[in-house]
């Protein structure tokens, strides 16, 4: 029986071959430029939408029968090509595999199924008194399956720490079309990796007690002044989230939607605390103590409303170049500095959000059009944020596919081996999310990672991209 | 974002420039994908989605993709109920676009879909798109109704009220005629507002009933329309004004939908609910009425000022109110998945605890009667108006 005969058999109304259903699964957020898409199968041959643990673990055995690479991918709402296919092969789409399996308000946790969508979370846990920890700020559609799978901080970080930090177990599917269970410590190869080493199942969640929470905002001088201002309120226990932009990122903001900018200059601060009498007074006290004021209420609660909707900027772009990166709280200046004098040319927007422990995750945004003739070109601008970051402790956020050789970097030494060793041994042929932990190969010289081409390609160009602004071709 | 802003294919309104615009701007974030009613019946495959559709628009626009038959039905698969370009991040008028293309569709003779084609046939042969004759229009008219010959205020029927679901018509008339207010109504005379058709893609016939439709509210000098539909609300307020330009007739009318009338009644004191009405009810917004004309306050202002009337809101109500289902063209050509999008509605709207669902728009009514017979749930259906002509006194 050939595959496709033997997954129509499995799957019936759920697997397709129709390439007009492969072609929705060949990208994700990333804009890339199509001559890099050329350079890999990323349009898989088959999509199975898997409904259940054990449609996963069928859809992986029958993949390890048959020698077809899988893709598990759920909405597929980063840009780092983790979810997309190099070698074509399966596509196993866990959207579907979403419903709350059990909450445990006792103790706070809750267990789901990987494709169940964070704000969806959020509205089942609410009726037990409880919330999540940390969530994405893509939280109406992205997955709690999806978002460990990458790695990422977001709402809630400053207090919470990662994703990873919050999940208590996992189950795992196998080519083998096992499961097995995972805590602790074992859990950690199968976080940031993308499914490269099996199919997240289930995820057992810490959870918070919910409390109403108060947003407030603040304007600070310089970077600086709100780096100091986000050291304090983590050191104020009763502040849930805090995140951090830049006066160019609120220009952007404003005009996207129509309004006047919350500051001209600086940066603005917003965070949530715990509803208390005496949270105004404190946050008034520590902005002061940073040379910053409060804002408003209605800019704190527009600044919190509008927590899902960062790239609600791209409506003066159309698009935007997108650099991420990790760095101490404490090297934040000085990585904004140099980067705000490398693309001097440029209007930059900064969001930043804290993360427990002193550090911070930072978007730069430069809004562009990817129709432009040399937006592949000025696309290396967006890696500048991260390399120049590199010089103040900072570090890349993700892998995917298109950063995958920096996985050393993300995961550090010691999980790296790890995670290789696994993969020698769960998955010789290579079969697991292929390309996502050293990089696909190129076309004709399979051996040259796709990902340092990519890295050394933008090293080269970045400074001659620098040179080329990103204009907006629009305002709203 | 709703099409108050952006109206609904408003003929030149979206030349191609501004449609590929819209599309380049896509986050692709899936915010759509996740709120789309209509989505879950596609199997669970992403090309279902909204998010894909932007997607193969974009490449289509740009010349890298074609119109196949399966596209052209994806498209139709949309209850037009405005749920995606409420969530989207960047703003994308998503409705207008669905619409812009389905009459690019039609214009290259690859739509519509079968079921629209018979209401354009029935919609040219009799003015309706139910195939009923003239005049069994205003079989509605109970005998105490008076409307007048010329007045302020002309009461705008709308095909699924007049033939199909009359009670909110024939409620909102009673309690005009209770206040007195003085009202005209064309029975007989009145052509379907084209919203189907509109909706659908077909705008050649949608502009000859539009301009029967504004040659005959011309006749009558009313200054108001008011009417007990949300599509035929949201095809008057938003289309009516551009196709009247277009068409160089006269369209200098206030349109209002029956529960504004209600809340402006209520706040200058002329009705007051006294007569209490013991009930438990939700409240279900239709997506052409809220979403589409923002009108979320005054239902809930009204079922308020009811004495005995508890509200409990569904989880997802006013800006984020799912679908009955029936929008778009959808009920006439894909009546399977109308009727589970209305069953999984009216299921949010049983786990409420509520012992009534309220609406007011005939098309959601249609569609919750039906699914309420068809899974035997045990809760009641009723209009907004008809719990307020209970909580009013008998007139003396």
């Amino acid at each position: 029986m050939t595959y496709q005969e033997e997954f129509a058999q499995r799957f019936g109304e759920a697997v397709s071959f129709d390439p007009q259903i492969l072609r929705s699964y060949d990208h994700d957020l990333g804009e890339m430029p199509r001559p890099l898409l050329a350079m890999i199968r990323h349009r898989p041959d088959v999509v199975v939408v898997a409904r259940s643990a054990g449609d996963t673990a069928d859809a992986l055995r029958l993949a390890g029968k048959h020698g077809l690479p899988v893709t598990p991918r759920a909405q597929a709402s980063s840009g780092y090509g983790g979810a997309i296919p190099c070698r074509g092969g399966l596509v196993l789409d866990l959207c579907n595999c979403n419903r709350v399996l059990s909450v445990d308000a006792a103790n706070a946790t809750v267990d789901v199924e990987p494709g169940v969508v964070w704000e969806d979370l959020s509205r089942a846990l609410a009726p037990h008194g409880l919330g999540n920890r940390v969530c994405p700020t893509s939280a109406p559609s992205s997955t709690v399956g999806g978002w460990f799978a990458m790695g990422g901080v977001g709402i809630g970080s400053l207090r919470y720490g990662t994703i990873r930090d919050n999940v208590l177990e996992i189950d795992v599917a196998g080519l083998d079309g096992a499961v097995r269970t995972f805590r602790g410590e074992a859990m950690e190869p199968y976080s940031q990796t993308c499914g490269s080493l099996g199919v997240v199942t289930r995820l057992r969640l810490a959870c918070r007690k919910a409390e109403t929470l108060l947003p407030l905002a603040a304007r600070m001088p310089d970077a600086p002044a709100a780096v100091r201002f986000l050291e304090l309120l983590e050191a104020w226990p009763d502040v849930y989230s805090a995140s951090l932009q830049s006066a160019g990122y609120c220009a952007m903001r404003a005009a996207a939607e129509g309004h006047a900018p919350a500051l001209a200059s600086g940066f603005l601060v917003s965070f949530a605390t715990t509803a208390k009498e005496t949270a105004t007074a404190e946050a008034t006290r520590l902005a002061a103590l940073c040379g910053g004021a409060l804002l408003d209420d209605a800019v704190a609660e527009a600044e919190w409303n509008g927590r899902y909707y960062p790239m609600r900027i791209r409506k003066v772009g159309p698009s935007a170049l997108v650099g991420e990166y990790l760095v101490p709280m404490q090297g934040f200046p000085a990585a904004h500095a140099a980067l705000t004098a490398a693309l001097k040319r440029d209007a930059l927007g900064v969001e930043a959000f804290g993360v427990r422990g002193g550090g911070l995750a930072v978007l730069v945004y430069i809004l562009d059009d990817a129709r432009a003739l040399l937006y592949p070109l000025r696309m290396a601008k967006a890696m500048l944020p991260m390399r120049l970051a590199a010089r103040f402790g900072g570090r890349p956020y993700a892998t995917g596919m298109w950063f995958s050789a920096l996985a050393g970097e993300v995961f550090g030494p010691d999980k790296l081996a790890l995670v290789r060793r696994l993969k020698a041994q769960l998955d010789a042929r290579g079969l697991l999310n292929p390309g996502k932990l050293s990089g696909p190969g190129l076309p004709l010289a399979p051996f040259v990672s796709l990902s340092r081409c990519i890295l050394a390609g933008t090293a080269c160009l970045g400074p001659l991209a620098a040179l080329l602004p990103s204009k907006p071709r629009r305002t709203s | 974002m709703s099409t108050q802003a952006f109206s609904p294919v408003a003929p030149d309104r979206f030349p191609a420039s501004e449609l590929a615009e819209a599309v380049a701007s896509c986050a692709r974030c899936g915010f759509c994908k996740v709120a789309c009613p209509t989505f879950p019946f596609g199997g669970g495959f992403e090309t279902f989605s909204p998010r894909a559709k932007v997607y193969f628009l974009k490449d289509y626009f740009e010349g890298r993709d074609v119109l196949t038959p399966e596209w052209v039905d994806r498209l139709y698969r949309c209850t037009t109920c405005e749920r995606c370009q409420a969530v989207c991040q960047t703003a994308i008028p998503l409705v207008p676009l669905w619409e812009a293309v389905r009459a690019d569709v039609v214009a290259r003779g690859l739509g519509p879909m079968p079921a629209h084609k018979k209401l354009r046939a029935l919609a040219e042969a009799h003015g309706n798109p139910y195939g009923e004759p003239a005049d069994k229009q205003s079989q509605w008219l109970l005998p105490e109704h008076k409307p007048v010959e010329a007045a302020d205020i002309l009461v705008f029927g709308g095909c699924t009220a007049s033939y199909r679901m009359p009670s909110m018509l024939q409620t909102g008339v009673t309690i005009l005629t209770r206040l007195a207010i003085p009202y005209a109504y064309a029975g007989g005379l009145e052509n379907c507002c084209a919203s189907p058709l509109l909706r659908t893609g077909q705008l050649d016939v949608a502009g000859e009933l539009i301009g029967r439709n504004l040659d005959l509210f011309a006749r009558t000098g009313a200054r108001t329309i008011v009417t007990p539909c949300g599509g035929c609300s949201k095809t008057l307020k938003h289309d009516y004004p551009q196709w009247a330009r277009k068409l160089g007739k006269p369209f200098d009318v206030t349109v209002r939908h029956f529960s504004e009338v209600y809340a402006d009644l209520l706040r200058q004191g002329r009705i007051r609910p006294s007569v209490p009405v013991e009930a438990t009810v939700t409240f279900h917004d239709p997506c052409h009425v809220g979403r589409s004309q923002g009108l979320f306050d005054e239902p809930r202002e009204i079922l308020a000022a009811i004495p005995g009337v508890k509200l409990v809101e569904m989880p997802r109500c006013r800006e984020s109110s799912r679908c009955c289902g029936a929008g778009g063209g959808v009920k006439a050509n894909y009546p399977e998945m109308a009727a589970a999008i209305a069953k999984d509605r009216l299921e949010e709207a049983v786990a409420t605890g509520a012992d009534t669902l309220v609406t007011m728009c005939p098309f959601c009514q249609g569609s919750f009667s039906q699914a309420i017979k068809e899974t035997d749930a045990s809760i009641g259906l009723c209009g907004l108006e008809e719990l307020l002509l209970a909580s009013l006194p008998e007139a003396r």
